[in-house]
């Protein structure tokens, strides 16, 4: 019995430790009770067994009676504290509670290529009446371990993302459904292979079309860690978990514009406030799905009703994808709304045909391209829509005739005036030689064959306005390659703002890469009118769009157009560094996803310029973290079907972004001078305790990394894109 | 490698008894010195960090052509012999300014006596000089008294009556990169030190030279 | 009100502009750099300042300000054809008065592209070759081969390509290819040295003229659209590096002592003096040029490049152009009419008379590839004749550092005689008599190039094979 005392006392003690560290020690009397928890276990077998049991009683009541009363004041910085305790379940719990039996892959404990990210091949067992079904399921997510060192809180290395993508790859080869569990304060930040935001970005475009189904639990969703196994077919949240677009800490560094050191603490609660990020605010934005409920102040270790509540939750969401599929929605809706006990009062057989395949990925696309939609300006007015809808079926359908029907007709034909004639061929197939023995041969003497080349635009470069100051500047490596002083209308007029000794790339607005890129007079915008709004109500944000709208003349950071470069029609988006920085949010991403399925539709190439872009717009929360799924899909859709996804980076571009819609391109470049990767400084001296060198970033390590095709000289920026055009893309790109 | 150590220890006697160098700053063109940012006696430091990132302190602003611009210091130590008289006037190139006083570290004193020890290319002519690309990769790669050249090798490109001129390493064997004394396409007045070299299989005795006077100078 | 002029350079140039600043009564300011003081213009000038290069442009025109300077003369070589320069010489709020042509006209010609465009519309001839850039080896083959049709089709004989960088010059960057098959090995590798080098990969194709006298037309141009030409000049005894060491106007040489022509040498002068003044007129060209042209054996002439400055070899011309029976000073011409002043009289006022050769004495090791040595100059001594011109910073007979970071260029001798033999006498005087002794840094006598120049004379106005 007195063992069995010391072991509830243990209990409680930690369960008033825990009720102190998520409210507070000024929370009612909870130091008091803990205080005597804490004597009667040290004194333990000093005190009298009736003294202990009645300090047991009354302790237990009173520890219920505080667990109530602390749930009902329960704040969303709380809710965050929650997510970060030791005591908290972490992903091993659900593995040994949740599932029947499971095999660790890819490492184990320790012993592992990053212990922050565990992946298991898992049984799940419903019993249906007196039957037992087993199912089969790949288990990702992530191990925050409780308090071990070596598990980094859960932050997944970008080898970890790997890893995870390599299982959700087998899953898919064997046809098993995915569970994710999210339980990460966000990836660790370092560019080494194969890179934070690399890494992030491939497994989002490889999860936009794994034909398998897939559900995500969230428990902690730090913004892009989250998101590297968070683009699910049903997205599951803890009811005391957070998923937000950045820590409530980090927001607090930004807003308060820290270097270093730690923020206020009441800058920080009103931050977790202010970011919407608790599993009831989730649900609102849409950003996920269903929430399971969790015990007052959160599920501990050894919460098994939890666990047994979660095991049904799990199997009735796989289930649903799995209908989805199927068409069965009326079943679908009864069977699942009655089912709570885990006696299952039917079967469903999650593997999934072809047919069921394609579904689940055309449902999945459909999901993310709705997400967030309600958080933009986009005018209405039922005759434009229709209009427009209008002119895009005629779009499709002419140019579906012009390109497939005809395309296959006349391959073989066309193949053969290609060899001869082609501008492309000459260019590109290896001439063999002599050269001249051959091009006779086939064209004969004195024929001039026309190569593409790359017209000069007339009237000389366009001018800044700021190139018409008399003065000089210094460029900022002088001191390392003795560059003299730069007079500022050569600068800014033909030197194209390079430092013609060292190369050095100055900053230059976006008006000047619309004048001297393209061709004169072919640019077109569109989808100017959709703008920017303040989804969360976040203070001051309304303000702030007001005035970049105002001094920009721009709706939001996104610019849509069409362009020509070299008589190349292309569709272009750009995220220029005026508005918001170039953050992203869903007007954004919205531009995005309109203008890369125009290229679709239109048949063009698709040119993303990103002039500056400082990740997702954190005051729009996880509505601009999931930009990063949308996006990326949209990306994956316009891949697949024979699209030229071109990425330039200039100035400095990192987080989100790139680590989803822009990573993901198959051709990225860099400018001289940009500054690219996951994570600022700041932050990666915070998570690694070190600071990065300071050419950490630069486009030279992107190269070096395998992140960027080529860096690339703002001088030749048109020479380069037009070369790019011609050379870049697979077979079935739409436009040659 | 044979080490002189007499030698050494006079050096450092001589050192110990002036343990100073006296850094001159100079315009490094012309135009007009707009504002002191230092006093006499001011201490300054040159840049710090871990990759030398963080800037030295600024001594002064030097405005030509409309063109602020910050003169910092290169080094650590007390200003002296500042021309406060300049203050809003036009000052040619090459004009001193104010000196520096700096107390030699532990590393420079090391380096100073190294000069004696160790393997020198000095300026055969008043010139510009960069290390040979490949070079400087290596010393990039590695850092200094990491990376490794071998005799024969060409180490430098003298850039001498507006042609290029290649210098090679002259002694047969391997050697480590000690030290770097110039800075690219700088003038280097003829005679001054280019680079130190270290015979690699010298560099124990070397080792042994520096923790002596790590010893006997305490940092 | 008064013009002062800033002098941007140094050496013989500056003294000559500094003389030319006096006679004409007007006020001037020198710049040095550190380790240029003991040169002659620093000695000389009055006001001057240290700046940290002759190429600052930064420090030349705070200098100028400083001064309240009005003009600046850029001399030649260092600033003298950057288009950029001139460009913000004249378009600053301050702005001054640029003595040399306009920034359009340095941009236009002193492009080898652009200029042949030009040149082309004007109808003026240019070497064969293509004038746009080529930057893919397929249409370079497609182009020699053009070329070569062409060249063979006029009758040449031995052709060879020359495959040189747009952005290349002074003999860098250029390659010969005397077979279609090499074409594309050269090409990759002058393209890939050009990136590395220049930073623009452009490539142009050109015919090589394997024998050729290498000719020159000075002409002045005033912004009231006034010109006049000041003959020939023949410069071509070079190093093998391309660089001029004897000049001699005029340029042809009518009486044969020399030269065999297959081709009437007045009809020829005539001819390319025509076409540069054409080519001149057509860029509105305001100020002192010169016309380079190659000259074949057979009479056929091409325009090679457009010097946008005062020539090092402008002194030649000047001595032998005299205008009502005055000899004339080409910088002080230069100058004056950058400054507004008209002409004052015209072509049929310019009388030639007689011949003018220059010497380039330079301390190089002639034995060792050219090499240029430095060192100190112990002794410098001549004879001074009545026909002898020095143009020297170098101090007479005092020691002499040669600074480093320059053309070892000691002194031009110019010397003037009436007809050819007298001139070859007095040639040849003159380099018996001159001394120059000194030390090298390493302590070993000092070389020079005056028993090459010797030798040279005797191959002037030849084709050379």
């Amino acid at each position: 019995m007195r063992i069995e005392n010391h072991k509830r006392l243990k209990e409680l003690l930690e369960r008033a430790e825990y009720i102190r560290d998520i409210k507070g020690e000024d929370f009612e009397d909870v130091m008091e009770v803990y205080a005597q928890l804490k004597y009667a276990f040290e004194n333990f077998y000093d005190l009298s067994e009736e003294e202990i049991d009645s300090l047991l009683k009354s302790s237990e009541k009173r520890l219920e009676e505080l667990t109530i009363l602390g749930e009902k004041t329960l704040t969303p910085y709380e809710i965050v504290k929650i997510t970060r305790h030791p005591q908290r379940f972490t992903l091993q719990d659900i593995l040994e509670n949740v599932y029947d039996s499971y095999v660790e892959l890819g490492g184990e404990g320790e012993i592992n290529i990053d212990p922050a990210v565990v992946c298991a091949k898992a049984m799940l067992i419903r019993r249906v009446g007196d039957d037992f079904h087993v199912h089969q399921v790949m288990v990702i997510g992530h191990e925050k371990g409780s308090g071990e060192e070596f598990r980094r809180g859960g932050s997944a290395a970008p080898w970890g993302n790997e890893k995870a993508l390599r299982y959700m790859r087998m899953a898919e080869t064997e046809g098993i459904p995915i569970h994710f569990f999210i339980f990460t304060p966000g990836a660790y930040p370092i560019e080494d292979y194969p890179g934070a935001a690399q890494q992030i970005a491939r497994n989002l475009y490889a999860m936009s079309k794994l034909q398998v189904p897939m559900i995500s639990f969230i428990s902690e969703g730090g913004s892009g860690g989250a998101e590297a196994i968070g683009l699910a077919d049903l997205r599951l949240m803890a009811e005391k978990g957070y998923y937000s677009v950045i820590s409530p800490e980090g927001a607090a560094a930004i807003v308060a514009k820290l270097r270093d050191g730690r923020p206020p603490r009441e800058l920080v609660e009103k931050m977790a406030n202010a970011l919407k990020l608790t599993a009831r605010d989730n649900l609102e934005l849409g950003t996920i799905d269903r929430i399971i409920p969790e015990p007052p102040l959160g599920a501990r270790k050894r919460d098994y009703e939890f666990f047994k509540r979660l095991k049904i939750e799990l199997i009735k969401a796989t289930d649903e994808v799995v209908l989805r599929t199927r068409g069965f929605k009326t079943f679908t809706k009864h069977a699942l709304s009655k089912q709570t006990t885990d006696n299952f009062s039917y079967y469903v057989d999650w593997d999934l045909s072809e047919d069921e395949k394609e579904i689940l990925v055309e449902l999945r696309y459909e999901k993310y391209r709705k997400m967030t939609q309600w958080a933009v300006v986009i005018p209405k007015g039922l005759t434009h829509t229709l209009k427009e809808k209008g002119e895009n079926f005629l779009r499709v359908l002419g140019n579906e005739i012009k390109y497939r029907v005809l395309k296959s007709g006349q391959k073989t034909f066309k193949r053969l005036i290609d060899d001869i004639l082609s501008e492309s061929s000459l260019l590109l197939k290896p001439v063999s030689d002599p050269v001249k023995t051959v091009y006779n041969l086939i064209v004969g003497k004195k024929v001039k064959p026309r190569l593409p080349t790359i017209p000069e635009e007339e009237g000389g470069v366009y001018e800044l306005p700021v190139a018409l100051e008399d003065r000089t500047v210094t460029c900022p490596q002088a001191e390392k390659y003795g560059c003299p002083d730069i007079w500022v209308p050569d600068l800014y007029g033909e030197f194209c703002g390079v430092c013609p000794y060292c190369g050095y790339h100055f900053f230059l607005e976006y008006q000047w890469y619309l004048n001297n890129v393209f061709d004169r007079g072919s640019i077109k915008f569109f989808d100017e009118e959709i703008a920017s709004t303040n989804p969360l109500n976040f203070d001051g944000h309304a303000e702030k769009l007001k005035e970049d709208r105002k001094r920009t003349g721009l709706n939001s950071a996104f610019l849509s157009f069409t362009a020509k470069v070299g008589g190349i029609s292309v569709v272009c988006g750009m995220l220029v560094a005026d508005f918001r920085q170039g953050t992203v949010g869903a007007a954004e991403g919205e531009k995005f996803i309109r203008a890369i399925q125009l290229a679709k539709i239109t048949r063009r190439p698709f040119l993303m310029f990103v002039h500056s872009t400082g990740g997702i717009r954190i005051q729009e929360g996880t509505v601009g973290v999931v930009q990063m799924p949308r996006c990326t899909m949209a990306v994956r859709d316009y891949v697949d079907a024979g699209g030229l996804y071109l990425v330039i980076y200039d100035n400095n571009s990192y987080a989100g972004p790139v680590a989803s819609f822009l990573g993901s391109a198959p051709y990225q470049f860099a400018l001289k001078s940009t500054r690219l990767g996951f994570a600022g400084p700041r932050v990666i001296h915070e998570t690694t305790g070190q600071p990065p060198p300071p050419d950490y970033h630069s486009a030279e390590n992107a190269l070096r990394r395998g992140h960027i095709q080529g860096i690339w000289d703002r001088r030749e920026l048109r020479k380069r894109i037009f070369h790019a055009l011609l050379t870049m893309g697979g077979k079935n790109l739409y436009y040659r | 490698m044979k080490v002189d150590f007499k030698e050494i220890d006079r050096l450092l006697q001589k050192l110990r008894a002036n343990p100073y160098k006296i850094f001159p700053v100079e315009t490094p063109h012309t135009g007009y010195i707009k504002e002191f940012k230092v006093k006499e006696g001011d201490s300054v430091t040159g840049p710090t960090g871990k990759w030398l990132e963080k800037p030295g302190t600024p001594l002064f602003i030097l405005e030509r052509e409309r063109n602020p611009k910050i003169i910092r210091a290169h080094t650590t130590g007390i200003v002296q012999n500042l021309r406060e008289d300049l203050k809003g006037r036009f000052v040619q190139a090459f004009e001193t300014i104010l000196e520096i006083r700096h107390p030699l570290s532990q590393e420079e004193v090391i380096s100073e006596v190294l000069l004696s020890a160790l393997h020198v290319i000095y300026a055969e002519e008043t010139a510009r000089f960069i290390l040979v690309p490949e070079i400087s990769h290596r010393i990039e790669k590695h850092g200094l008294k990491r990376a490794e050249v071998r005799g024969g090798e060409d180490i430098l490109i003298m850039t001498f009556m507006k042609r290029e001129h290649f210098i090679k390493i002259k002694e047969e064997g391997r050697f480590i990169i000690y030290q770097v004394y110039f800075k690219p396409f700088e003038l280097v007045p003829k005679g001054s030190p280019l680079i130190a070299l270290c015979p690699s299989e010298d560099l124990p005795v070397l080792e042994r030279i520096v923790a002596r006077i790590r010893e006997e100078w305490p940092s | 009100m008064k013009n002062k002029v800033l002098i941007a350079n140094r050496g013989e140039i500056a003294l000559r502009i500094m003389a030319a600043c006096e006679e004409l009564g007007l006020d001037y300011v020198c710049v040095y750099t550190k380790g240029d003081e003991g040169s002659l213009h620093v000695k000389l000038a009055k006001e001057k300042y240290r700046i940290s290069d002759y190429r600052d442009m930064n420090d030349l025109l705070c200098v100028a300000d400083y001064a309240k300077c009005t003009a600046i003369h850029p001399g030649y070589g260092f600033l003298s054809e950057n288009y950029r320069f001139a460009r913000r010489v004249v378009k600053r709020e301050r702005p001054l008065i640029f003595i040399g042509p306009s920034w359009e006209a340095i941009r236009d010609l002193g492009n080898k592209l652009t200029m042949k465009r030009i040149a082309l519309e004007a109808g003026v001839p240019v070497i064969p070759g293509t004038i746009e850039p080529i930057y893919n080896e397929v249409e370079a083959e497609i182009e020699a081969e053009k070329l070569l049709d062409e060249l063979r089709s006029h009758g040449v004989e031995n052709t060879s390509l020359l495959v040189k960088a747009v952005a290349g010059g002074g003999g860098m960057g250029i390659e010969e290819v005397k077979d279609l098959v090499e074409l594309r090995p050269v090409f990759r590798r002058v393209r890939a040295y050009a990136k590395r080098l220049f930073g623009d990969e452009g490539l142009i194709i050109e015919a090589k003229i394997p024998v050729f006298q290498h000719l020159e037309v000075q002409v002045l141009g005033t912004k009231d659209g006034e010109y006049v030409h000041f003959g020939t000049r023949n410069c071509t005894i070079q190093s093998p590096f391309k660089q001029k060491r004897i000049e001699v106007a005029p340029g042809f040489d009518y009486e044969g002592k020399f030269a065999v022509y297959n081709f009437d040498p007045r009809k020829v002068e005539a001819e390319i003096i025509e076409h540069s003044l054409k080519l001149a007129k057509h860029v509105n060209y305001d100020n002192v040029g010169t016309f380079e042209w190659l000259v074949t054996p057979e009479g056929k002439y091409y325009l090679m490049e457009v010097n946008t400055r005062i020539q090092v070899e402008n002194e030649i011309s000047a001595q032998i152009s005299f205008v009502h029976g005055k000899r004339i000073n080409l910088i002080k011409e230069q100058i004056r009419t950058a400054l507004g002043d008209k002409l004052g009289y015209s072509q049929k006022d310019v009388e030639f008379k007689g011949y003018a050769l220059e010497f380039r004495l330079v301390a190089e090791d002639v034995k060792r590839g050219f090499q240029p040595v430095s060192g100190t100059i112990t002794r410098f001594d001549w004879v001074d004749h009545p026909w002898l011109t020095m143009r020297t910073h170098v101090p007479r007979n005092e020691r002499y550092e040669i600074p480093t970071q320059f053309d070892p260029n000691l002194a031009l001798a110019i010397i003037y005689a009436e007809d050819f033999t007298q001139l070859i006498d007095r040639c040849e005087t003159f380099l018996s008599e001159v001394v120059i002794e000194g030390e090298t840094s390493q302590g070993a006598p000092l070389p020079n190039n005056i028993a090459y120049l010797r030798e040279k004379l005797k191959f002037i106005y030849q084709f050379i094979y």
